[in-house]
């Protein structure tokens, strides 16, 4: 049952259902034909998307209190089964969002329509995602690199696989139609790329130059993938004795390769096997916390300048198995501000069709995606 | 947007009844319904909201449906959306009612207003009453003329539901012709995809019915409608994208030129933030080069990228789905992903399914050069703490050692696994010894002596205990104490549960007592005896067979029960490459996520566009219930061919796939095959069908003289057919429309016949007797509908024939295409015959 519940696609005698959660709630899609399976899926975290937009976040009692928002968006994006808009800025233009702006203007001009009355122009325009007539009083662009550093460590220590999958968000605040042109100094390390819609192929495809009409706000504009990075930030080193009985275990964490900028909010967390009775952890810096469904977690944050922080602690097991065999994995979070561990870095950033007065800003972060370390 | 389905049940006891407040409700909409007072909009909208909050939670609203409609003459639009959206969840169960509501949306589909001539018209086409449908095709008409773009895609769309409630109207209005011009020329993409959409579904609807609807539905694959489509690809949204893609996945391209063409126009769909897009351009690379095996495997390189990046972008159901397409790609074509191996292993906190199919691509791509890597990370997960994960491990590096040449290092690990002490591992871990002793009987110096070291007593699960016993018994010479461990297992025979483990101690004892007679013959009589006794029959059986041969001929018990033995060099496979291509055949759809062909679980009714034919589309294909067996499903496995849209197409796919070194189209062929084998059981001799079949009627005591025939075969017909016959069902379509008829012919069916004939299924069983065969039959009594194919024994003449039954009337009608017309006539003798002997 528990299998069933996390499968994306479960089936029933004569209908097959898509499902995906999203903040405890279930979105469901059904169909009784084949059809693409991603179709489904990626449709189902568009709605969830364009709600959260919407309603700020996502809960139950969010969707109850604007059930007609709901209605009139899901109106929208799909009919007789077949996605129509789904883009956020047209929506926007077809139906107001809920917000405090538009609740405040519905009292003071009585005119309490969450609908506009003309139809968005971007529908017929050749940019569908940007909308016609954006003004901003101070015209700012920021381009965010995230990256996300999924790794490896096997029980002997040895770097197995580490990658990074990253992002570049921007937020753009700019009046009128800007057209952008944003190159890297070291696009050869990018392994692969996929852009939003309005990235042009063309200028990527010979020069390695994202050009674009960009969505106005937040958005993703390019997502890519970094292999065989043969190095990490930080070291997690376990050691597990056990004999007799009982089990001792010592993890020491430190900086490898200093990436220049801190690294904060380590944490480190692991699942006691479930041979082991009881556990006597303690930890010379941060806090150690074990849960009665036996995960353990070790918030660090900063590694101080002055010693290496280590856990240790003993571990009694079950009564009559004499050595540990089964052993934790540890799983570890971090995040480094200011860099993109990929190396990655952004050449410039060009304007055409924007006003003179405009701020531009760019930053990094690097956290820590899948990286475990097993013992 | 479907409201609640339980809208209608009768209200839970936990839930009020609403019935007070639908009243309350009732009279205070009719109080506003009247007023013009200025806020009147305000009030009547919180009035309607609670309207639509009971219609959600289920409580039923239908009593003020008259209330909601005269409160909808209003110029607010979200009063309207509110007022359409409570009308189309109720117009259906209250059609009279819905009668009230056609009035206000025609005014408002001449709104002036777009968007509320779309909303108006959209709620329209959501009534789904049938009596209403006269109004709707004025409203339509207009829509699909409308200046503004918004109302066009949704009166496209409006076509559609409107062909789904009623599609004599729709299509006496003519609109799919205006639906085609407008996917031609609408300068709005959306328009275009949506009546590209309602096109699919409609053509392919009709198609079974007009010949002039399957045209065109082939025509929407034709060469100038996909170079239009395509050219705009750009333009379209992501949806339509996708949809534009999976039609051009059908394109058959004449050239390597179109071909090249096609996939350069496409490449950079392949960096689509959205996944979908992604997938069916990838479907699209992959079908096209199918024939030029060089490209194709470009291809894979080249998609490769992608799909690794979709798997570890998106949320965890986006991942797994593409996933599963990864991973039939990684099962054909291994090497190309060799290099990639690391992609596939398994993090911590990824839920069970992932890594299976994980850990099934590791055991496929491991080649000599990875071999080692694999295998260290996967006996990691030999310690997981996920059970069942860990013993897929320790499977798999069983699988990649028997695979493998070289498998001195990975036989240490197993033996490694055997002294973890752990029930599971050496559980799992001794069935793979087993295994790898069958392979590779060099090995068993060294497995032996560690396997030796293992009590029995640890071993609980009777698949390791089955193979711990057969190594006991296969390798008794070497084990110092095999006799006296079978011995301590025999005393213990009462309490085995499994049969699997005592049929093996029974063997393992006999091999053992022919290696060292002396020590064993006790526990031999021990467990005979014990055999003998066993209340499981196969045991039972087992012993008794022992016994006599021992009693007949110890020696040549000996040559029985210890040949010597060859080497198992390949281990059968579990899942059929016939499958694996079938399922290939369906990329991009959910038959890959399910790893089964859609056929296997997707209702007939429900193929989805294009997946019908003309001709046998709304045939059921052979039988589906239950009792279908294996010729059924023979024909089913066939029937995606079968409906395939073109002929031609069908013969270049074929052709292409046989060039390509891929052995896609092998089902065909097996398929048959399995219907031969079926064949052959009552046709052996294969010379006088009929006679031939008489034979095994007598046999199973069916009386056939309790069936005289109205025609009696007296006449011997001269025709000896092919019993063995194989037609695939792309080729009986295509020769079915080339081929004239070259007899037609009403024979009347004997009253037993009639009588056995209450399934299809019934008579194709009978015909496969007299080598005639059954390609697709349909029908519920008393009308029934078949396509039978023959084929001559000593060549490759094929009959071909429509048989439509009436069993009320007792009358055959038989259509007979041929392509030798001379013998057509000796055929429907051999036909008639066979089918006058039809009875129970």
């Amino acid at each position: 049952m528990l299998f069933l519940k996390s499968m994306p696609v479960i089936a029933s005698p004569t209908h097959y259902i898509f499902q995906i959660v999203r903040a405890g709630i279930t979105f469901l899609a059904c169909t009784q034909v084949e059809m693409p399976p991603l179709m489904g899926i990626e449709f189902l975290c568009r709605v969830a998307d364009i709600l959260s937009d919407y309603l700020g976040e996502l809960n139950e009692d969010l969707i109850k209190d604007n059930f007609v928002i709901v209605y009139e968006l899901l109106d929208e994006m799909i009919d007789n089964g077949f996605p129509l808009t789904t883009e956020p800025n047209i929506l926007r233009e077809m139906i107001a969002p809920p917000n405090i702006v538009s609740k405040m203007l519905s009292v003071v001009t009585g005119n309490s329509s969450n609908v506009s009355d003309i139809l968005p122009g971007a529908t017929a325009s050749c940019v569908p995602w940007r909308p016609t007539d954006v003004k901003y009083a101070n015209n700012e662009v920021y381009v965010d690199l995230v990256e996300e550093m999924d790794a490896i460590i096997n029980r002997d220590g040895v770097l197995v696989k580490c990658e990074i999958y990253g992002e570049v968000q921007v937020n753009c605040l700019l009046s009128g139609l800007p057209d952008l042109t944003l190159s890297f100094a070291n696009p050869s390390i990018l392994h692969d790329v996929r852009f939003h819609p309005c990235v042009r192929f063309r200028p990527w495809e010979s020069h390695q130059i994202l050009s674009f009409v960009p969505p106005d706000g937040q958005f993703k504009l390019m997502s890519y993938r970094v292999k065989k990075l043969k190095s990490t930030p930080i070291y997690v080193k376990p050691q597990l004795t056990s004999d007799a009985g009982t089990c001792r275990i010592s993890v020491m964490v430190g900086i490898r390769n200093d990436p220049g900028k801190t690294i904060d909010s380590i944490i480190l967390q692991f699942q006691l096997p479930p041979c082991i009775l009881s556990a006597d952890l303690t930890s010379n810096h941060g806090t150690v916390n074990v849960l009665s469904n036996k995960i353990c977690t070790w918030s660090i944050g900063r590694i101080p300048k002055d010693k290496a922080p280590s856990l240790s602690g003993t571990m009694v097991l079950e009564t009559g198995l004499e050595t540990l065999r089964v052993f934790p994995t540890f799983q570890v979070e971090f995040r480094i501000m200011g860099v993109a561990l990929s190396g990655l870095q952004i050449d410039k950033l060009d304007l055409q069709n924007v006003p003179n007065r405009l701020y531009k800003g760019f930053r990094a972060v690097t956290r820590a995606g899948e990286y475990e370390v097993r013992s | 947007m479907a409201p609640p389905a339980q809208a209608h049940r009768s209200p839970s006891p936990s839930q009020p009844s609403g019935k007070g407040e639908v009243s309350d409700l009732k009279s205070q909409l009719r109080q506003l319904a009247g007023s013009r007072a200025p806020g009147i909009d305000d009030s009547k909208r919180e009035l309607f909201k609670k309207v639509i909050s009971y219609m959600t939670i289920g409580i039923d609203v239908s009593a003020v449906f008259g209330e909601m409609v005269m409160c909808s003459a209003t110029s607010d639009i979200v009063l309207k959306k509110m007022c359409y959206l409570y009308v189309g969840n109720y117009a259906k169960v209250n059609p009279d009612l819905a009668l009230l509501t056609i009035n206000f949306l025609q005014r408002d589909c001449k709104d002036e207003d777009p968007m509320i001539r779309g909303l108006a018209l959209r709620s329209l086409c959501s009534l789904r009453v049938a009596n209403l449908v006269e109004y709707l095709v004025g409203p339509l008409g207009l829509g699909l003329k409308d200046n503004n773009s918004y109302v066009r895609t949704v009166a496209v769309i409006g076509v559609l539901k409107l062909y789904h409630i009623s599609a004599p109207t729709c299509i006496d209005a003519d609109f799919p012709p205006t639906l085609k011009h407008l996917m031609l020329n609408d300068p709005d993409p959306q328009v275009v995809a949506n009546c590209l959409s309602a096109l699919q579904e409609i053509w392919s609807l009709e198609a079974s019915t007009s010949e002039e609807a399957s045209r065109e539905r082939e025509a929407l694959i034709s060469k100038p409608v996909i170079y239009y489509l395509l050219n705009r690809i750009k333009e379209f949204s992501e949806w339509a994208q996708c949809l534009v893609l999976e039609l051009v996945a059908k394109y058959v391209p004449l050239d390597s030129n179109e071909i090249f063409d096609i996939m350069n126009l496409l490449e950079d769909r392949l960096q689509h933030a959205n996944g979908a897009v992604v997938l069916s351009t990838i479907k699209v690379f992959l079908h096209l080069t199918l024939s030029m095996t060089d490209v194709h495997q470009q291809v894979y390189e080249r998609i490769k990228a992608p799909l690794l990046t979709l798997v570890s972008s998106g949320s965890p159901e986006q991942s797994y789905a593409v996933l599963s397409h990864l991973h039939i790609l990684v099962m054909r074509a291994p090497f190309i992903f060799a290099s990639d191996y690391k992609h596939f292993y398994c993090q911590y906190n990824e839920p069970s399914y992932v890594k299976k199919l994980k850990l099934e691509m590791l055991t496929a791509v491991a080649n000599e050069s990875n071999t080692y890597e694999i295998v260290t990370e996967l006996c990691e997960y030999a310690a997981n703490v996920d059970i069942p994960i860990a013993r897929e491990s320790i499977r798999a590096v069983g699988k990649i050692a028997l695979q493998q040449y070289d498998v001195n290092a990975i036989v240490d690990r197993l033996l490694q696994f055997l002294e973890m002490e752990k029930d599971y591992v050496t559980a799992e871990a001794l069935v793979l010894v087993k295994d790898l002793l069958r392979k590779y009987p060099q090995w068993s110096h060294d497995c032996i002596a560690v396997v030796g070291s293992i009590s029995s007593q640890n071993v609980q699960e009777p698949k390791a205990k089955a193979a711990l016993i057969w190594m006991l018994g296969e390798y008794s010479q070497d084990m110092q104490d095999a006799p006296y461990i079978l011995e301590s297992l025999t005393e213990n025979w009462e309490e085995e549960p499994s049969a699997e483990v005592r049929l093996h101690l029974l063997t393992a004892v006999m091999k053992c007592f022919f290696k060292r007679p002396p020590e064993t013959q006790k526990v031999l009589g021990a467990a005979l005896a014990a055999g003998l006794a066993d209340f499981h029959q196969d045991v039972h059986d087992r012993a008794l067979f022992y016994y006599r041969l021992l009693q007949y001929n110890v020696s040549v018990a000996e040559r029985v029960v210890n040949p010597p033995k060859q080497a198992v060099s390949v281990f059968a496979d579990t899942q059929s490459s016939e499958i694996k291509d079938r399922i290939f055949d369906e990329f991009n759809s959910l038959s890959v996520v399910y790893q089964k062909p859609s056929y296997m679980f997707t209702d007939k009714d429900y193929r989805g566009p294009f997946e019908f034919s003309d001709e046998l589309g709304n045939l059921s294909i052979a039988a589906e219930s239950a009792d279908n067996v294996v010729p059924a499903q023979g024909v089913e496995a066939n029937d995606k061919d079968l409906l395939l849209s073109t002929s031609e197409k069908e013969e270049i796919r074929g052709a292409t796939f046989n060039v390509s070194g891929y052995s896609a189209p092998l089902y065909d062929s097996s398929a048959a095959s399995v219907q031969s084998e079926l064949a052959i059981i009552s046709s052996t001799s294969a010379g006088s069908a009929p006679s031939s079949s008489l034979a095994i009627d007598d046999l199973l005591g069916l009386g056939l003289s309790a069936a005289p025939a109205p025609e009696p075969a007296s006449v011997p017909p001269s025709l000896k057919l092919n019993s063995k016959a194989i037609l695939d069902p792309g080729t009986f379509q295509q020769k079915w429309r080339q081929l004239p008829i070259s007899l037609s012919q009403e024979f009347s069916l004997s009253p037993e016949g009639v009588a056995a004939l209450t399934t299809p299924q019934a008579l194709l069983w009978h015909m496969q007797g007299h080598s005639i065969h059954c390609i697709a039959s349909g029908g519920h009594s008393p009308n029934f509908k078949f396509f039978f194919f023959a084929q001559k024994a000593e060549e490759s003449s094929n009959f071909l024939v429509e048989c439509i039954i009436n069993t009320s009337s007792a009358k055959a009608q038989v259509k007979i295409k041929a392509d030798d017309q001379s013998t057509s006539q000796a055929f429907s003798d051999v036909f008639q015959s066979a089918l006058s002997k039809f009875s129970v």
